[in-house]
């Protein structure tokens, strides 16, 4: 399983490094904005006006990765040549999605990192968590709507044809993406996102599974 | 284990759920930001006098001042709708609700670093820092920073367990914003312990009121002192002007100006206002903490199919209460007496002998959830409504003047709105029809302003409206509400028809066929959708036996039922026989003949 999941990390190590880059330009971004930032004010406009394109942009790359994959595995015959040796498709599939997840760790979890330790420093003065959970919930979904993006990738990448997985999963991802406008970060949207990533996974997994090699 | 979760997912019925359950999830998107696209654009289009609401006279003012011979104009209530659609978005929701005075934080107010109130979960108690002004000896003010522990036992400047421990307090939001002028003096109901504290921050002391009892006409206090939905929308939405006289001074415009002076800070004088989760408004003695009597109700706006007499506060998208009262204040020379609406004592440089403050009524007002209907209501001090207006839309028909429903006036009277409200009707017409029932049996369940972001139930659709139209008879209204999804039930329909065909040509078994017509007609466009992803893909080969196609993995034809048309492999009747070899006697009668070699 190690094996499997050191190549398909090799395999794909752009997406990581793109990963860690962005988590940097977050982490400055959200260091810079907090240093100027007065409590009793609406958080700055352009906070909003960098962060969200910053964020589509690393979501739909999230989503590009579980395309690429899936789909160089149907072009290259990777699953094909790997099932000759000793694995089984089950694994291979979960490898993947696994490699996916660290993907999105690699980005998130520095930046949840600082942005816990910011909120620390910031409420130093108060003697109360002005924020409560607030982190956490806005971590939470992300990682969910990026996972969830994820596997929109995994599921129009399983095809023969390069437009269909670069363009439909676009498509997907762009009808996805406003839900955290609609919903915000709340109990909803968790509960939404877990609902479409598990259904998501049993789709794509029935599909790697009936299919022939 | 692994077996089983492998076999369930490896299922069909699994499959089809997932698929669907992805496509429903996918295509409500699309369909929500085209309903909300609509109905924002509805909002603009709407014409400005059908979003307002005036009552002049506002009937409250006493006769002596209202009808006094100098009044140029009379003192007038007005209310119109406030722009908030995007507000109503959960990511925005999500940020305000957790902003200082919002409804997800215990902090209550945060002016600066020194001056703040939070609810402490951990100890039950109320933390407030201010500053307080003091004099040093030689006569310079400076300000000193005082952190005060509050609980239903008393005030100290250290947190200690005998102060005892609040549950769930509910003050007033607003009291931070009046403080600096009035006494410090805080007034806040536990929902828990069921009863007023009222807490002096000069004297450091907590007065307990009595409980609330089962006869009191408020059970469940929601607000208290001010009564507003939206806190954070900066711009009013009720406004009140005094009777207005004629300014007859030097240096000054012609301005009319107030007859007497007026300020409005949503104090009720001798009262605080305290809302019951059923729209009932009671009155709060502030010197006996307990409920004094009724002020008045949340108004009921006219929605477009009608709507029920009362409201509760979950069921407006927007309400805002002002209350009135009128402050005598005597001074020492018995001649001087000053009035004013509202509490100007901070004004007067002498402080006066005695204040008389007489609570006058209040004004009410209530937003429907769509947005398109306004209703302003007027209380006396008995909490009797007075006048009730709702937002009209004044139209000019030959000499005379009609009014149109305001809620009528935004789905068809303003340029596109016609095409804009047709465009929401199909919006909601594309959702799975049973969600659509749903919404009618759920309509008055969600909360209205999370209407604004259902994705799946529709509490401001078309349906959903009927739904809480006001109790008829349930049979009548029910196919009422059928007949406006009936463009969603007829591409059910269809589609269901045209499900029905493919799977007989894909060879689907007649159960699945009956699960998928009854999916379709229930989930309409999503199951159509999920059904096209995950019919077989088998390439159909043609039936000997009644020349359709047919599937190659079936054993019969799944049109006619033939079996496959295998020629039978019989021997040759002939062989090739060595050259001593002989034919025997008993070789089969219909072989051919031996040939030799």
């Amino acid at each position: 399983m190690f094996a499997l999941i050191k190549r398909e990390v090799r395999d794909h190590i752009v997406y990581f490094i793109g990963a860690a880059a962005f988590s940097a330009v977050f982490i400055i971004m959200a260091i810079s904005i907090l240093h100027n930032y007065d409590l009793r004010r609406q958080p700055p406009a352009f906070s909003i006006v960098l962060g969200i394109p910053a964020l589509t942009i690393v979501i739909f790359g999230i989503c590009a990765m579980g395309s690429t994959q899936m789909y160089l595995d149907k072009t290259r015959k990777i699953s094909a040549l790997l099932s000759t040796l000793a694995t089984s498709r089950n694994r291979i599939l979960l490898a993947r999605v696994i490699t996916g997840i660290l993907a999105i760790l690699t980005l998130l979890v520095p930046l949840i990192i600082t942005a816990v330790i910011l909120m620390r420093f910031f409420t130093l003065l108060i003697p109360f968590p002005m924020f409560d959970g607030v982190v956490f919930d806005i971590s939470l979904t992300v990682f969910l709507m990026a996972f969830a993006c994820y596997c929109i990738g995994l599921q129009s990448g399983w095809n023969s044809n390069p437009l269909t997985p670069s363009l439909g999963a676009l498509c997907l991802t762009c009808i996805l993406l406003p839900l955290i406008i609609v919903k915000g970060f709340g109990l909803h949207i968790v509960v939404i996102l877990v609902l479409f990533i598990v259904a998501s996974l049993i789709r794509t997994w029935h599909t790697f599974m009936t299919t022939s090699l | 284990m692994k077996t089983l979760i492998r076999g369930l997912a490896l299922n069909y019925p699994v499959k089809v759920i997932a698929t669907g359950l992805v496509v429903l999830v996918l295509l409500s998107l699309p369909l929500f930001w085209m309903r909300f696209t609509c109905e924002t654009s509805l909002f603009f289009r709407m014409s400005n006098e059908a979003k307002g609401v005036s009552i002049a006279p506002s009937l409250l003012v006493p006769d002596e001042l209202e009808k006094d011979p100098n009044v140029v104009s009379p003192s007038r209530a007005s209310a119109s709708i406030r722009y908030q659609r995007p507000m109503s978005l959960g990511f925005f929701d999500y940020f305000i609700a957790r902003f200082p005075r919002g409804r997800c934080t215990n902090v209550y107010f945060f002016k600066s670093f020194n001056e703040w109130m939070y609810f402490d979960v951990k100890t039950g108690q109320l933390v407030h820092s201010y500053l307080e002004e003091q004099v040093m000896p030689d006569k310079t003010p400076f300000r000193k920073k005082v952190q005060l522990y509050i609980g239903p036992e008393g005030v100290s400047e250290t947190a200690d367990k005998t102060l005892g421990r609040f549950i769930d307090p509910l003050i007033d939001h607003n009291w931070s914003a009046v403080t600096q002028r009035q006494s410090r003096e805080l007034i806040l109901f536990d929902k828990k312990l069921r009863c007023f504290f009222k807490i002096d921050f000069n004297q450091r002391t907590t007065t307990k009121g009595p409980k609330i009892g089962k006869e009191s006409p408020v059970q469940k206090p929601i607000k208290i002192g001010r009564l507003s939905k939206n806190l954070f929308l900066f711009e009013d939405h009720l406004f009140w002007t005094p009777p207005q006289i004629k300014y007859s001074g030097k240096n000054q415009s012609n301005k009319p100006i107030p007859i007497i002076p007026s300020y409005i800070s949503y104090d009720a004088g001798p009262y605080m206002l305290v809302l019951d989760e059923s729209g009932e408004i009671g009155l709060l003695d502030k010197e006996s903490l307990t409920i004094a009597g009724v002020s008045g109700r949340l108004p009921a706006p006219e929605t477009y199919f009608g709507s029920r007499s009362t409201v509760r506060p979950r069921d407006l998208l927007d309400y805002e209460v002002m209350p009135l009262f009128l402050t005598t204040y005597f001074f020492e020379n018995p001649e001087e007496v000053k009035m004013a609406f509202g509490d100007l004592s901070y004004l007067f440089k002498r402080k006066a002998s005695r204040v008389e403050k007489n609570y006058l009524g209040m004004f009410a007002t209530g937003v429907s959830r769509d947005g398109s209907a306004l209703a302003l209501a007027v209380f006396d001090e008995k909490g009797k409504v007075i006048k009730k207006e709702y937002s009209r839309l004044p139209k000019q028909e030959g000499r005379y003047t009609t009014y149109l429903q305001s809620s009528k006036a935004f789905f068809f009277w303003a340029p596109w709105s016609p095409a804009l409200t047709i465009g929401k009707y199909l919006a909601e017409n594309l959702h799975p029809p049973i969600l659509s029932v749903a919404s009618y049996f759920t309509a008055s369940a969600f909360e209205a302003d999370a209407g604004h972001r259902a994705l799946f139930f529709l509490p401001n659709s078309f349906i959903a409206m009927k739904g809480r139209e006001r109790p008829v008879n349930f049979a009548e209204r029910f196919f009422s509400a059928l007949w406006l999804i009936l463009p969603s039930i007829i591409l059910a329909i269809l589609l269901s028809i045209r499900v029905s065909k493919d799977a007989v040509v894909v060879g689907l078994s007649e159960n699945t066929r009956l699960y998928w017509i009854i999916g379709t007609l229930a989930f309409g466009l999503a199951a159509y959708i999920t059904y096209r992803l995950t019919r077989p893909k088998i390439t159909l080969v043609t039936c000997q036996n009644c020349g359709k196609p047919r599937r190659p993995d079936m054993a019969k034809c799944h049109r006619c039922k033939s079996d496959w048309h295998v020629p039978e492999l019989i021997p040759p009747a002939w062989r090739v026989l060595n050259g001593t070899e002989l034919v025997h006697d008993n070789s089969p009668g219909d072989a051919e003949e031996t040939v030799a070699e």
